[in-house]
């Protein structure tokens, strides 16, 4: 099925929208009335047709308009694209395993014809049409992994695998939650983790690491993850917070089911042939309180966890000014009836 | 501070000490630390090949030098300023085999601008024993213009690049040697908590 491709922005005027459509395949990230860090790794299996996890890659409704909001970002900073020099293997690996994923999912829109070494690569949406000699940069109009990154939804960094650990030493980072790739390309596992509260005393991030290190070809694996971002906004990172930090103070009883977007990350890694390393793919889905609140089981669930957050969780995820203002408005659709298990919208 | 608070990515330093199995050993000291040097050849006299590169003036002028060479036996080299020192490193590590073990002690800046120098030949700052001496200062990189701010001892500072003012966080890189600064009156345009000097 062909999709709608929106003209959108994610930025200054934000005319950003989700359909019902979109709504409904939201990854909604809370199965129980209680959230707190865990392993919750599985593996990255196809999911029912139209669900955000049918393909390895999701693409949606929002893709061109993704790739254009990241293009600026690029644009302005070059610091958001980063690749130490040894990982170039991992850089081909990034850009087969992203054409293959899409020409094959999505051949409406993408097309891969090898003859060879000699590949041809068509994206549509985007009107690309390029040929190229593959593991030959020179014969890209930039490095592979620059050069593919740009054309699929999510951020992604390529992970080094050696000394016990994994380093993060590549990416392409422009809808982060607010953290630096500039600053921290080349750090290893627990170094970049460092500033996530309770995760290490809970021994969630060395575990984690001892899952991953096993990481089987083929054998992809995926997390949720979240936090909340006023207005539908990519670019949260740390680089451009004196732009968007005081947006914080905007938000009042009247705007906050219009600001205050959920924003879960569809976290999914992928071990690579040729390198060993690992692509880790954050996935960035944004949803308004308000159209969170169409379904009303989502609406309770969401209060019941917010209502019982850790305060270090609030603080950490930047959501302590205008947290009570989301418990409050989240509260008129709790009735506190039992909703059971499960993350599905009715 | 709380009780259990702990940054992971920030570096613990230890005291130097000998690896004995190295084919060769490289220490590289400043001001102060040309105290740890000295108690480095306490410890022993290898009996591989040692160089000694000593800078004299560091953050606090304590001068090492003239004990150093009653110590050191031979390939003390000594350097009025750190970067006279550092472009001494960088031309004597095409030299080096395989084997040699690196020790550095100096001011944490010092310490990252060594690890800086020979990672270009291949050593990896895992492999270099560091220890602290001299100052607590930071380098502070600011995460929006890019700039390092050096010897910062305040828990805020000027940003020396976008002058915008930068709360200096535990979070510390590796790769660019220095802690993460982050404008600390986004929010609140103007709204500086108390400025204190914390890293003497």
């Amino acid at each position: 099925m062909a999709l709608n491709f929106k003209q959108e922005s994610f930025r200054d005027d934000y005319t950003y929208k989700n359909s019902p459509e979109a709504i409904k395949r939201f990854p909604f990230p809370f199965p129980e009335d209680q959230y707190m860090y865990s392993v919750n790794i599985e593996p990255h299996t196809k999911g029912k047709p139209g669900s955000v996890y049918e393909f390895p890659f999701d693409i949606d409704e929002h893709y061109v308009a993704e790739c254009h909001d990241r293009a600026i970002t690029l644009a302005e900073d070059a610091g958001r694209y980063q690749a130490l020099p040894h990982m170039m293997d991992a850089q081909w690996d990034f850009l087969e395993l992203a054409m293959e994923s899409l020409s094959s999912d999505y051949p409406e829109h993408f097309t891969l014809t090898k003859n060879g070494s000699i590949w041809t690569w068509e994206n549509k949406p985007l009107g690309i049409h390029d040929t190229f000699t593959f593991g030959d940069s020179t014969t890209l109009p930039r490095e592979p992994f620059d050069y593919m990154g740009r054309q699929v939804q999510g951020d992604f960094v390529l992970l080094d695998q050696r000394d016990e650990t994994l380093y993060a030493d590549a990416g392409m980072v422009t809808c982060q939650a607010d953290w630096s790739l500039a600053f921290n390309v080349g750090m290893s596992w627990r170094e970049w983790h460092g500033p996530v509260p309770k995760a290490t005393e809970l021994g969630v991030m060395d575990r984690a690491l001892k899952y991953l290190m096993n990481l089987q070809l083929a054998n992809p694996v995926r997390r949720l993850n979240w936090t909340m971002t006023v207005n539908p906004r990519l670019d949260t990172s740390p680089e451009n917070y004196p732009h968007w930090g005081g947006d914080r103070n905007k938000v009042n009883a009247d705007n906050v089911s219009e600001l205050i977007h959920l924003r879960v990350e569809l976290q999914s890694l992928f071990r690579l042939p040729r390198s060993n390393g690992i692509v880790f793919s954050i996935r960035c889905y944004l949803m308004s309180l308000k159209d969170i609140a169409t379904y009303p089981r989502w609406a309770k669930r969401l209060h019941r966890v917010q209502k019982t957050m850790h305060p270090d969780l609030i603080e950490y995820k930047g959501m302590t000014k205008f947290h009570p203002l989301v418990v409050e408005w989240l509260s008129q659709f709790d009735d506190g009836a039992d909703i059971g298990v499960g993350t599905q919208p009715e | 501070m709380e009780r259990g608070y702990w940054i992971k990515s920030k570096p613990i330093y230890t005291s130097l000490v000998w690896h004995e199995k190295a084919t060769s050993h490289l220490v590289l000291a400043s001001g102060i630390g040309g105290m740890a040097a000295l108690k480095l050849f306490q410890q022993m006299h290898p009996a591989q090949p040692v160089t000694v590169l000593y800078a004299r003036y560091a953050q606090m002028e304590v001068d090492y030098s003239e004990t150093l060479k009653k110590v050191v036996p031979d390939n003390l080299h000594v350097f009025k300023f750190e970067e006279d020192l550092l472009t001494e490193l960088k031309s004597i590590m095409p030299h080096m085999r395989m084997g040699l073990r690196i020790y550095v002690a100096g001011s944490e800046g010092f310490i990252w601008d060594v690890a800086k120098a020979v990672k270009p030949f291949g050593v990896d700052d895992a492999h270099i024993m560091k220890e602290q001496t001299d100052t607590l200062a930071r380098n502070v990189y600011c995460v929006h213009c890019k700039a390092v701010t050096k010897s910062v001892t305040t828990n805020i500072v000027a940003c020396c690049g976008c002058e915008r003012m930068l709360f200096v966080r535990d979070h510390f890189s590796r790769n660019l040697g220095a802690y993460m600064g982050l404008m600390v009156d986004a929010e609140s345009p103007g709204e500086l908590p108390a400025i204190e000097e914390i890293y003497p």
